[in-house]
């Protein structure tokens, strides 16, 4: 019984994240687009409890940092300390996107600046940049990698039931798809799109492209199970007591073909916010100076960075735990759906 | 069966038209061509940009240009590539080559580490050491290629003693036959590595789940009851049971031979279809474009032909489109 | 050499130039005679082996500092080049006429390592048009008169001297005698004859055709005797040597055939058996492996001595091998399997910097080179179905606009956070690497939002209630910068750009595309709004930037197309910069270029942002390393290079 309880804790967790998303301006210090140039590069804030002076503080607090002339390199000015305050005033936002407000969760007095995980090239906070970004890639990544499995479940689902020439077609329609350099064809889609992309367009775009390319292989895996399926005794039994076509494809068959679909969903998240990366080379992605994991990930992909800035690869360390519930979720309802399917 | 390959075969030359056909059309579409980077020389003059126009034939209708391309198909060449100003045929042979030397052996390698690890894995799930793999994949999966492989250089950088990229030494041709061996399977460590560990997560995930599935069906159940148990109950019964899934997976292995492995061959150097179709992407540099599509598009042909087939032998209730 | 000291000296030359016939070289009887077994004919490679076995075979031989190339004696020691000729010597017909390089003398042996960020894609000088490509054919070929990458000045190749009539009109050039190709055969002024007669061909229409063209009419090119060439120009031309430097010598033993045929351009491929292939430059081709690496090996019959009289170059070979990422690049020059780097970026410098002791590297920064990059507006005539984007043109062509948005950029804040401080600001096109051309007077502009504001005010602009710039109209002021996605150094200093506007009341919108699909919009559909570019290159004299000045010219890139000049600074500029092209008197000739910086930095048709310095690495232990900022920035003296270690090459 215990495992129905994890996949309640990894829902609530799933949630947990789309609704900060929705709280971003609240959750996140910092405006994510704000530059502090006098800060760039600047690591992750040390939280104290102890002062230079060997005074013991109840509430952590934290130096402000001052930058050594001609390096991204910072000493703490220690001479007075900075306490974490709970609901400081600081950028405006709109919590929930209804409420403006300019109260935060938490930071720290001007002029210091809490960066928890550092900050970026320009000195902006990548907390709340990664909390920002939140609001874009896990939708898009969801209903970018929902669009290729459904996508690709009902097509393999029908490919694989009817067999014959519907087969074939929709095999040879995933080949071609599978076959096209896609790369080249992104230069044609880019130029037929206006010259500069409103964010939300960006963002429909990144899930659409996705949708498109990816079905082929969540369509070619689900035939695969989808052929043997379909000749199961039960199935037989259904079709022989007269029920529909759509029917037994509906209540029999694309059952079984369930697993590979959320196996290949649970892969797909993670792809399709990757995805960002590769689509960005395009002028594809969700642009600066607006924060996406994509274009935060696509970023960090460079020698100096992994040589010299290792919490830039936070946010992306990030991905991890966020990508381990979406697997966990997508087990518990495969268990739900498949294991206690008729 | 025989007429079952005959109609495949023949469906598949009208699918590398298809793609031929596209990528022309699409060459209408896709802004800049060719010799566009030339317009930001200086040295260059205009009526220079245009004798080249002229040369290549950049200007022409696109009819024109692919009966010219299928002309070159004909004699063999499969297109002239203007990037490296030689025939597209003997260009991608030699690259194929490498590329597969890289992709077949990361391939090989991951999934004889895949079917191992998810099966192991599925038969403790839930345990700890079931956890700690999906983190690590998870991790894996999680990091972009590109990232994955220049972090590898990075610490073959810091480690010392095996190269950073590339495919042979710069005194390569001075070796003999065993050195030479030896010179290439020490570059082609960290490729080989950088490309095994992107596509280990996909396999053992896919791995594990369908043996999960088939572990808890009845004739398994049964099978535990009667006491085949360990080892032999998840390689003889359970992984029979679960191939179809497998074998599809191993025809998309297969079909993505020449694409899986670009960034990863762009950033290690390695001399492969990748780079050569980036850079030919990049440069607009059609006939090449095309060229690596079709030979991409044949490992995807072959590849699923292969999963079909596969398919029939592993349960010949499978009726596929064969008599 | 200081940087200040060199135009007062070029001044001093060029006015030279300017006296009625000027031998630029030493008369032949100030040479001092050379005999030995190196100017024998021998076999292909026997004089190469005979110096790489005995790098110091001929100790002490004759006064080796004979007679300064160009400069008399006014700075002995400076300029590295000196001039020294041979009488007849072995059994050969003719002895050869050397020069004699003044840079401290090396030791045979070893290969150098280069990686490109590219594959080359020919080895024929006369088409090639990319740049890898001709980072491997310019060590394999020679020009007659050479800039010197170092001095930014012109001095004897091929030519031993030269002589340019009082009118400008006529070159008389002497070429160096009994030397050879890389084959063995021998050079001259049928050779120079043929390969003009080939670049100057219409049907071939070499990249190089347009340069060697003045005033739109080739060069007739005659031979006057056998080691004497004429050249004739249409019109006089200020510095007209500059017109032979990187124009290849071609064998005419070897391409006459093809180019009768009409072949010539499929001549010369990388698959070509180097047996096939001559060339004047200090190497030869060797081998290409697909996908990987092109060597060269040493030309044995190289043309330049050093001064203890050993044969050039001192290196075995040059490997240049293709590493198609700049990070992957940075790694293998850090794991020692590459020797050399160039044009490297300011973060991976700062990163290789760490670790330059340990190893055993250094690293140069060389200061600003001759590139740039700039924000330019789209100022095009649009066709009627861009409306939108015509109707922002309204503010583009005005003049305060661009100023304002001048103003409005903290060029500091790019060179320190994009550059790591590795780079400068700039005012106008010519940075501060070009070092005969820089107009001092113009100061790069500090930021100053005030200043954007004030000039935006007396455009006709407000402020609107939300902080938003607004015009006449009362549309709020908002664009979109179109930046090649490929380059993260630009879409960096873009991202600053957008945060500074923003501050003054513009919203600037970022849109990252493709290269090639950029410059198509640039070029042909004109379908942007503003755009940012990196610019630069050509050997820094103004006569290689006419195509971007001109008005008609085909990279004017803001306003392309131009039946007549649009404005009447571009007529301004139209004029000055024809008629500097014919002035044969330095200084006013710098006086003119000096007005055009001027007018280009007043009216902004580019908003100049920084000039990135050069940086450059090599092995600690390559010895003459001296980079410059023009190109080819470390191979320039790729001849003089040499390992100071005594094992050859670097450690495999």
């Amino acid at each position: 019984m215990s495992r129905p309880t994890r996949g309640g804790i990894a829902g609530m967790l799933l949630a947990g994240i789309y609704a900060s998303a929705a709280l971003a301006g609240f959750l996140a210090p910092y405006d994510p687009i704000e530059q502090n140039r006098g800060l760039a590069f600047a690591p992750p804030a040390r939280l104290r409890l102890v002062d230079a002076s060997g005074r013991l503080h109840l509430r952590p607090f934290v130096y402000a940092l001052v930058p050594r002339p001609g390096t991204f390199d910072y000493d703490e000015d220690v001479s007075r300390p900075y306490p974490i305050r709970l609901f400081p005033e600081g950028a405006a936002h709109r919590i929930a996107g209804l409420i403006p407000s300019n109260h935060h969760l938490f930071g720290v007095d001007d002029p210091a600046r809490l960066f928890l995980i550092g900050s970026d090239e320009y000195g902006r906070d990548l907390l709340s940049r990664l909390i920002h970004g939140a609001r874009i890639s896990p939708v898009a990544g969801l209903l970018a990698a929902s669009l290729a499995v459904s996508v690709g479940l009902v097509l393999g689902g029908v490919a694989g039931f009817y067999g014959g020439v519907t087969d074939q077609v929709l095999m040879r329609c995933a080949e071609l798809v599978m076959a096209v350099p896609w790369l080249y064809l992104l230069l044609a889609v880019r130029a037929a799109l206006p010259l500069a992309l409103e964010p939300r367009d960006a963002f429909l775009l990144v899930i659409a492209v996705i949708g498109t390319v990816g079905w082929a292989r969540p369509a070619r895996l689900v035939r695969s199970v989808v052929l043997s399926a379909r000749t199961r005794d039960y199935v037989l039994a259904a079709r022989s007591f007269g029920a529909s076509d759509a029917r037994v494809l509906r209540r029999h068959v694309l059952p079984e073909a369930l697993g590979v679909a959320f196996t290949q969903l649970a892969l797909l998240v993670p792809q399709c916010i990757l995805a960002e990366v590769t689509l960005s080379f395009f002028g594809l992605g969700v642009g600066e100076p607006l924060p996406s994991w994509g274009n935060m990930l696509a970023g960090v992909q460079r020698f100096h960075v992994l040589a010299s800035y290792w919490w830039m690869f936070l946010p992306g360390l990030a991905l991890v735990p966020i990508f381990l519930i979406y697997y966990a979720v997508t087990d518990v309802l495969h268990r739900h759906l498949v294991l206690r399917a008729p | 069966m025989t007429r079952y390959l005959v109609t495949r075969a023949l469906q598949s030359c009208l699918l590398l038209v298809a793609v031929s056909v596209l990528l022309f059309l699409f060459t209408e579409l896709v802004p800049g061509d060719f010799l566009a980077e030339l317009r930001l020389n200086p040295g260059i003059s205009a009526s220079a940009l245009d004798t080249l126009r002229e040369r290549f034939g950049l200007d022409d209708p696109v009819a024109v240009r692919y009966w010219r391309w299928i002309q070159s198909v004909a004699r063999g060449e499969f297109g002239f590539s203007l990037l490296y100003e030689r025939p597209v045929g003997p260009l991608l042979r030699e690259r194929a080559a490498n590329t597969l030397l890289l992709t077949v052996t990361a391939t090989a390698v991951a999934w004889c580490l895949a079917v191992p690890i998810g099966a192991w894995s599925a038969g403790r799930r839930g345990h700890l050491t079931d956890r700690v793999t999906g983190v690590v994949l998870t991790a894996l999966l999680a990091l972009p290629d590109l990232l994955l492989a220049l972090g590898l250089l990075l610490i073959a950088v810091r480690v010392g003693g095996l190269p950073t990229g590339g495919m042979t030494s710069p005194r390569y041709s001075t070796l003999g036959f065993a050195q030479r061996a030896e010179d290439v399977l020490i570059h082609l460590f960290l490729p080989a590595s950088a490309l095994c560990l992107t596509i280990l997560p996909t396999l053992v995930r896919h791995v594990r789940a369908t043996l999960i599935e088939t572990l808890d069906a009845p004739f398994i159940q049964a099978a535990r009851a009667i006491g085949v148990g360990g080892r032999r109950l998840v390689y003889r019964h359970a992984l029979r049971a679960a191939a179809n899934p497998l074998i599809s997976l191993l025809g998309l292995s297969v079909a993505s031979l020449l694409s899986a492995s670009m960034t990863i061959e762009a950033v290690m150097s390695w001399p492969g279809l990748g780079p050569l179709l980036l850079t030919a992407i990049q440069a607009r540099d059609v006939h090449l474009i095309v060229g690596v599509a079709l030979a991409s598009t044949c490992f995807l042909l072959v590849g699923n032909l292969l999963a079909d087939g596969l398919l029939y032998l592993a349960d010949p209730r499978v009726r596929t489109e064969s008599p | 050499m200081t940087a200040r000291g060199l135009p007062l000296l070029v001044a001093v030359a060029l006015l030279a130039g300017t006296l009625a016939p000027v031998r630029y070289a030493a008369p032949s009887e100030n040479f001092v005679p050379v005999a030995g077994p190196h100017n024998g004919p021998g076999a292909r490679s026997a004089p190469g082996r005979y110096w790489a076995n005995q790098p110091r075979a001929l100790p002490g031989r004759g006064p080796q500092r004979a007679f300064l190339a160009r400069w008399g004696g006014r700075y002995q020691g400076q300029s590295p080049w000196l001039v020294w000729a041979a009488d007849s010597g072995g059994p050969a017909a003719q002895a050869e006429e050397f020069l004699i390089a003044a840079h401290e003398v090396g030791r045979h042996g070893g290969r150098l390592v280069v990686t490109q960020r590219a594959e080359p894609r020919t080895l024929n000088p006369v088409t090639v048009a990319d740049a890898p490509s001709r980072d491997v054919i310019r060590p394999t070929t020679a020009d007659l008169v050479h800039i010197n990458r170092e001095t930014q000045l012109t001095e004897p190749a091929l030519a031993r001297s030269w002589t340019v009539s009082p009118d400008g009109r006529r070159m008389t050039l002497q070429l160096r005698r009994g030397i050879r190709f890389s084959d063995g055969h021998p050079f001259d002024a049928d050779d120079v004859v043929f390969s003009f007669e080939v670049y100057q061909d219409p049907k071939i229409d070499s990249p190089q055709r347009e340069l060697l063209g003045v005033a739109g009419r080739p060069m007739a090119v005659k031979k006057v005797d056998r080691y004497t060439v004429q050249f004739d120009l249409a019109e006089p031309r200020a510095v007209g040597e500059r017109l032979f430097d990187t124009v290849a010598m071609l064998p005419k033993h070897r391409l006459e055939q093809v180019y009768r045929e009409g072949r010539l351009p499929e001549a010369w491929r990388l698959g070509t058996a180097p047996s096939d292939m001559a060339g004047l430059g200090p190497f030869r081709f060797q081998q290409h492996l697909p996908g990987q690496r092109v060597a060269l090996e040493r030309n044995p019959y190289y043309w330049k001595v050093d001064r203890a009289g050993g044969r050039l170059p001192y290196l075995d070979g040059v490997t240049f091998v293709t590493v198609t990422n700049e990070d992957a690049q940075v790694l293998r020059f850090q794991a020692g399997e590459a020797d050399v780097l160039a044009r490297i970026g300011a973060e991976n410098f700062a990163v290789l910097e760490r670790e330059q002791t340990s190893r055993g590297y250094v690293l140069k920064d060389l200061g600003p080179g001759l590139e740039y990059s700039m924000l330019f507006f789209n100022l095009n005539a649009l066709p009627g179905t861009q409306g939108a984007i015509a109707a922002k043109q309204n503010w583009f062509r005005v003049t305060a606009f661009r100023q304002a948005v001048s103003a409005a950029i903290d060029r500091d804040s790019i060179v320190r956070l994009v550059y790591r401080g590795r780079a400068t600001p700039l005012a106008g096109h010519v940075t501060p690497g070009n070092r005969l051309w820089t107009n001092p007077q113009l100061r790069p502009p500090a930021r100053s939002t005030a200043r954007a504001s004030e000039l935006l005010r007396q455009a006709g602009f407000r402020m609107s209630d939300a902080r938003r710039v607004v015009d006449a109209q009362g549309q709020p002021v908002e664009f979109s910068i179109l930046v090649s996605a490929s380059n993260p150094v630009l879409n960096q200093v873009a991202t600053i750009i957008q945060s500074d506007l923003g501050q003054v009341g513009m919203r600037v919108r970022i849109v990252p595309f493709e290269f090639r699909a950029m410059l198509d919009r640039i070029f042909k559909t004109y379908e942007y709004e503003a755009a940012l570019l990196p610019l630069g290159g050509g050997d820094g004299d103004p006569n290689s930037e006419m195509n971007v000045w001109l008005s008609s010219g085909p990279q004017h890139l803001w306003h392309l197309g131009q039946q007549q000049p649009a404005t009447p600074w571009e007529a301004e500029i139209d004029r000055v910069m024809r008629a500097q092209v014919s002035m044969l008197d330095a200084s006013a000739r710098k006086r003119a270029y000096d007005r055009v910086q001027q007018i280009v930095a007043e009216n902004l048709p580019f908003i100049f942002l920084v000039s990135p310095n050069v940086l450059v690495g090599a092995r600690r232990d390559l010895g003459n390393f001296r980079p410059a900022v023009l190109e080819p920035q470390v191979l320039w003296n790729v001849d003089e290079l040499f390992w100071r270690r005594p094992s050859s090459g670097p450690s495999p």
